[in-house]
């Protein structure tokens, strides 16, 4: 099943086609597409196990999928029995073209919170040390952390935690963002901060893929939403109509369970 | 009385050369050791099946094999095969090889212990394998790896004992040929005793809280 962008006019920033992937004799994502045009917010939900993760980290290569094929910009990498495996190289690429905030953070322990935001930019991107800190200031600055720039990770709340990552993934100037349920390890009210910054972000016009269990979020940000189950795209529209009058009896029963919560 | 009580502090400076020479054997054998133990950890995780067959040979007897016959093979076998090691040359040998097997284990048990949300960061960033290792693993890695490492290295200082069965002049080595002198064992002994624990007590308690510092951020 592809879905396509409402908006036919903006050309597609990420493509995911027949995306399958396998574990042994599971299937986690059956054959799932996806267009996500430029700017456009959407957010994937769906029940425990239902393939969400999988499918996301497909995208960037953290699982490689079993068959597929990924495109992100410019580049684009096919898996299936006609195509040669990727090399480290153009995974790295592709790579480059999304950055990913998971929900346990991953902030370096060993890097202050100034270092995390800044290696990845001199590595990767090959900017000075200088050039790397202007930018990881600033962007500390956005995301209203200024203040932790020094300290490590261990001595900031997860919500700052997690605030530092989606700095570190900004610094990269990817543009795509992938989001693996980045509030489901906090507090509400500190999940709130990240979501806040989450939405100033898809108001400055970032292509964003979330994968998120917070319905108010995905109703009032996102500009589609994505609905998975047993590996398998249930449906694909617009969240208010989706959360409104869902079409398939399981969404309807995965919605009234998150809702009731 | 008091006289009879603090005797054998009279025999400590005679062992201070053995003390010399057990720590001379311990820093060889863990300089070597080390590197040895890292380049074990590589080779056994490496994509060549004959270099981590070796590989795991050597670990694996380095470790199932105690260190006295370890020693006593090593001095007794390199003359056979028309290599004529000093004592203390057999007794590096073995200390490194043991050594080797011991802190391959601990290495890659560390590597082992960063835990994967961090590989997984590296690799979305963009990062080569090469700049995940150098800069996210392995910094983590050595904070764990080295208060085990010097534990191993107290532990090393203290086997160098063994190594007076292949007549290295160590403290042991020292201690005895003062008592075959002076027939007074028991003092000699305790004077060695408080040599070894002059130097392993104090670096113990400097490895606990080495250990805090480097865990601190982690
Ligand atoms: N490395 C793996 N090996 C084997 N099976 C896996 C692996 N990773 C995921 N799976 C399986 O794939 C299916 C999809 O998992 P996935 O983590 O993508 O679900 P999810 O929708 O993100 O769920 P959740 O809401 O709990 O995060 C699950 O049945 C899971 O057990
Ligand atoms: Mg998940």
């Amino acid at each position: 099943m592809t879905v396509h962008s409402e908006n036919g006019l903006t050309r597609p920033m990420l493509t995911a086609q027949n995306v399958t992937k396998t574990y042994q004799q599971h299937v986690a994502v059956n054959d799932v597409s996806l267009e996500v045009s430029q700017g456009e917010v959407v957010s994937i939900i769906g029940p425990s196990g239902a393939g969400k993760s999988t499918f996301l980290r497909c995208m960037n290569f953290l699982e490689v999928p079993t068959s597929g094929t990924v495109t992100i910009g410019e580049r684009s990498i096919t898996i299936g029995p006609d195509h040669k495996s990727p090399s480290r190289k153009e995974v790295a690429a592709l790579r480059r073209g999304a950055g990913m905030v998971f929900q346990s953070f991953n902030l370096f322990p060993h890097l202050t919170v100034l270092r995390n935001v800044s290696l990845p930019q001199e590595r990767v991107l090959g900017r000075s040390r200088s050039e790397a800190d202007e930018r990881s200031r600033a962007l500390l600055e956005r995301v209203g952390l200024s203040q932790k720039a020094d300290a490590y990770p261990s001595k900031c709340s997860g919500g700052q935690q997690q605030r530092v990552a989606i700095a570190r993934a900004l610094a990269l100037d990817p543009p795509v963002m992938l989001f693996d349920e980045p509030t489901s390890a906090l507090d509400p009210e500190v999940g709130a901060e990240v979501l806040a910054v989450m939405k100033e972000l898809a108001r400055d016009g970032m292509t964003m893929i979330v994968v998120t269990h917070e319905m108010a979020f995905a109703r009032d940000v996102s500009d589609r939403m994505l609905v998975m189950a047993d590996g398998g795209v249930l449906e694909c529209g617009d969240p208010r109509v989706i959360m409104k009058q869902p079409t398939h009896p399981r969404t309807e029963r995965f919605l009234s369970a998150v809702l009731d919560r | 009385m008091i006289d009879d009580l603090l005797g054998w502090t009279e025999y400590v400076p005679e062992l201070a050369g053995g003390l010399g020479v057990a720590l001379k054997l311990t820093a060889i054998s863990l300089l070597l050791g080390y590197p040895l133990g890292l380049l074990l950890v590589l080779i056994t995780d490496g994509s060549s099946k004959l270099l981590r067959g070796l590989g795991l040979v050597i670990v694996e007897f380095g470790r199932g094999i105690p260190l006295l016959v370890l020693l006593l093979i090593v001095y007794q076998g390199l003359p056979q095969v028309e290599l004529t090691p000093t004592a203390m040359v057999s007794a590096v040998v073995a200390f490194t090889w043991s050594a080797g097997a011991y802190s391959t284990e601990i290495i890659r048990a560390s590597l082992a212990a960063v835990p994967r949300g961090q590989s997984e960061a590296a690799d979305a960033a963009g990062m080569s394998d090469r700049e995940r290792f150098r800069f996210i693993i392995f910094p983590q890695a050595a904070r764990l790896a080295i208060p085990p490492l010097m534990n191993l290295a107290v532990q090393w200082f203290q086997f160098s004992s063994l190594a007076y069965v292949i007549t290295v002049p160590e403290i042991m080595q020292s201690a005895y040929f003062q008592g075959t002198v002076t027939f007074d064992y028991l003092s000699v002994f305790i004077a060695a005793a408080f040599i070894y624990a002059a130097v392993t007590i104090p670096t113990s308690a400097l490895v606990t809280r080495l250990e805090a510092r480097l865990g601190r951020h982690l």
